[in-house]
């Protein structure tokens, strides 16, 4: 039983720090933006599919980790200038518009990439002992590079004259334009670092998870719960939001199916709705 | 030669008799070719009557036998039969919808060539289920009641076939099962005018679980997609395996599960055999992970082809090394028993398929080739049942439907998988299955070929007298 929790609470944690990076940039565009971003999940999938590409031609897992997702970013640019905003104040309309790109992009990948799942082989094949099973070391450092990105990102907000204004726009946007910062090109390089995370989290998944057109849905439910309970625009509070849900779900499932352990953590998602509307940690 | 361009500058308006007054003004006229200031080519010679009368008998003559040569179901002949089809082609199992499409329009294609079902063209009407049993039932309604199709075929997708069965009931269309593995389809759900030629989840228990209780383990845990599907193979494996005395576990995870580890680690320190059920990116995502938390060395790892149909074993990977399948039908070329080769070369090479069971030209694209068969085989069997009844229309469905349920198909050509037999009581079809390992080579090596008179369980309904 000891054994089996502590793998459930370390599989936790590695899992909710890799969901966490999902979210964080579903979130960072919903904080600045107030677009709820219907295609993200299409954009961790392109992030894998483009690394894929990438792995063919280069066979290095570390250069499709640093191209894919600049180049997810770049359409994410030409999303938020070409679509986004237009409509940026039409919260309905936004969501309709980014659904189509998500089944845009979905269309488009099962059209050039094919509908069967690809595999990206996982760069570092080591194991280490944990009582009776094994865990791959491959998870460590994708929990590793997530917890690095996400200090990066925090040092990015907090310390850098971009970040500067970033803030400044979600606090005040109309104050923001009038002090100088152009804002429209903050919007756009939000969009743009929320796409990138998102391919982030598309390359670091797919040596586990695999490529397929269709692997973004999933993930996309998660990541929206993670946002709600965390705190919609809190990116501290999703961090921590994905990492409790994941060890709740991981060390539920020692106790009961795992299933039920899923079932259980929505249920969380529905009493926070209800309780804390603005999310654990607020907005 | 003359030109487009410089005939064009020919042409004038020549001068007619106006309208108004009967007399010639300059600018009225109608248009003729001028001729050309330099003849070339054909218009440097006058036409007489001979060559007229020469040339336009040659080319009718031409246009008749060309017509006739190509297309001879047209002038005379009764109108086409149409054979409405579904598959997933968008949303999920679309490396089965692809193959299960090209497999059908190859083999209509071919029908037609070859003359037709009695002289009667064959029409396809395809469309897409989108994994959508509301949507799927709309597009069968539109191919019957706007195409008019007279049957319909296709689908692996349990819940769209059901979603149709009151359609293919009330307009007494058949529909034939294009991969649709739910067991009670033919068992106590089965409908009259529902037509299934593959396996399904029993006939799979049946043909796999005696040789791997006997080889792989008498202890089994099922890790299995959470919806009918998997619990249909944990029920009927685990029913098989608990009766001959072993001990099963039963733990099922989400279809589109991502992280496995903790399923994994509930599976009992015991468990021999790890049998496993899911599609798509949870199929390579279950059998990769067993690997990387090392389960695979004190257990044996046993599965269903479904999960990897479509998918490269190198896609799958070389964790997948030394894992059991039932396969419906070899992947390899070399692995299909040899007095079948003659017909499953010449099926491969209809459908563009090379040895190694991936697309000639896209060798990145695997064949579903234990489900597409299915869809090759339907045409032959509608072809021979509207020829030994005289089918003309819709009307006729039931007849059609009596002389398919009792076909004994011998291997040939239409019939490459083998012998196959459909019984009459509940219209399931009945052919040989093949247990195989993962080589080292990533290959499907066949092991063990399990006869269909092993899996021919007592029927569980009777049709005969609901037609």
């Amino acid at each position: 039983m000891t054994s089996n929790i502590a793998i459930a609470m370390m599989n936790g944690i590695v899992w909710g720090l890799i969901m966490a990076l999902i979210a964080l940039g579903l979130n960072l565009i919903f904080g600045l933006l107030h677009v709820i971003n219907m295609a993200h999940g299409a954009l961790y999938m392109l992030g894998a599919v483009v690394a894929w590409y990438l792995i063919e031609f280069t066979g290095s897992f570390w250069i499709a980790l640093i191209i894919a997702p600049l180049f997810v970013g770049l359409i994410g640019v030409a999303i938020e200038r070409g679509l986004i905003r237009t409509i940026e104040d039409k919260p309905i309309i936004t969501i309709i518009c980014t659904f189509g790109i998500m089944l845009v992009i979905q269309e488009l990948v099962l059209m050039i990439f094919g509908g069967a799942p690809r595999r990206i082989d996982s760069p570092i094949t080591q194991r280490f002992p944990i009582f009776e099973l094994q865990y791959p070391v491959m998870r460590i450092m994708i929990a590793f590079i997530s917890v690095v990105l996400m200090s990066g990102l925090w040092i990015f907000l907090k310390k850098t004259k971009y970040g500067l204004w970033m803030r400044a726009v979600v606090q005040d946007r109309e104050m923001a334009a009038g002090l100088g910062i152009p804002v429209t090109k903050v919007y756009m390089w939000t969009f743009a670092v929320g796409s990138a995370l998102a391919a982030f989290s598309g390359v670091l998944a797919a040596p586990i998870v695999s490529v397929e057109f269709m692997m973004g849905r999933e993930v996309l439910i998660m990541a929206f719960i993670i946002v709600i309970v965390g705190g919609m625009g809190n990116l501290a509070g999703s961090v921590v939001a994905a990492v409790l849900i994941s060890l709740i779900q991981g060390v539920g499932s020692i106790f009961v199916s795992p299933s039920m352990a899923m079932v259980f953590s929505l249920a969380i998602l529905i009493i926070v709705l209800l309780v804390r509307p603005q999310g654990l940690f607020g907005e | 030669m003359v030109g487009d361009r410089e005939r064009a500058n020919n042409i004038f308006y020549s001068q007619r008799p106006s309208r108004v007054d009967g007399k010639l003004h300059k600018g009225e006229g109608f248009m003729v070719e001028k001729k050309p200031k330099k003849k070339e080519g054909i218009l440097r010679k006058e036409i007489s009557r001979r060559d007229f009368i020469k040339t336009t008998a040659m080319g009718a003559a031409g246009l008749g036998i060309g017509s006739w040569l190509t297309v001879p179901f047209t002038y005379g002949a009764e109108p086409p039969i149409r054979i409405g089809m579904f598959n997933e082609y968008s949303v999920f199992a679309t490396e089965y919808g692809y193959w299960m499409g090209k497999v059908a329009k190859t083999a209509v294609a071919k029908m037609n060539a070859e003359g037709g079902i009695a002289g009667r063209k064959i029409e396809l009407f395809d469309y897409d289920t989108k994994c959508d049993p509301k949507w799927a039932a709309s597009m069968f309604r539109k191919m019957v009641l706007e195409d008019k199709v007279d049957m319909v075929m296709g689908s692996i997708h349990s819940g769209v076939q059901k979603a149709c069965f009151p359609l293919a009931e009330e307009y007494k269309v058949p529909l034939f099962s294009g991969g649709a593995m739910t067991y009670e389809f033919t068992g106590k759900d089965a409908i009259p005018y529902y037509i299934r030629n593959h396996s399904h989840a029993r006939s799979q228990a049946l043909a796999g679980w005696k040789w791997a209780f006997d080889n792989l383990g008498k202890k089994w845990t099922f890790l299995n997609a959470d919806y009918a599907w998997g619990h249909s193979l944990a029920r009927e494996f685990g029913g098989l395996i608990k009766a001959a005395g072993g001990k099963t576990q039963d733990i099922f995870a989400p279809p589109a599960t991502a992280d496995f580890i903790p399923y994994l680690q509930k599976v009992d320190p015991d468990t021999e055999v790890l049998f496993t059920a899911f599609l798509g990116t949870a199929a390579l995502g279950v059998l990769r992970q067993t690997v990387e938390i090392g389960l695979h060395k004190r257990l044996q790892r046993y599965t269903v082809i479904c999960c990897t149909e479509g998918i490269g074993q190198d896609v799958v990977g070389k964790e997948s090394i030394g894992a059991y399948y039932i396969e419906y039908h070899p992947r390899h070329l070399d692995q299909v028993p040899k007095e079948l080769h003659p017909y499953e070369m010449a099926y491969r090479k209809a459908c563009g398929v090379d040895e190694n069971g991936r697309e000639i030209g896209n060798p990145k694209v695997t064949i579903a080739g234990s489900h597409m068969y299915s869809m090759w085989i339907y045409p032959y069997q509608i072809k021979l049942a509207i020829e030994q009844t005289g089918w003309k229309n819709r009307n006729n469905n039931a007849d059609m439907i009596r002389a398919i349920r009792s076909q004994k198909l011998k291997a040939g050509p239409w019939c490459p998988i083998g012998d196959l037999v459909m019984r009459e009581q509940d219209h399931q079809g009945f052919s040989d299955f093949y247990i195989s390992k993962v080589e080292p080579d990533l290959k499907l090596k066949v092991i063990e070929r399990i006869p269909k008179e092993k899996v021919m369980y007592p029927s569980e309904t009777d049709l005969t007298k609901k037609v």
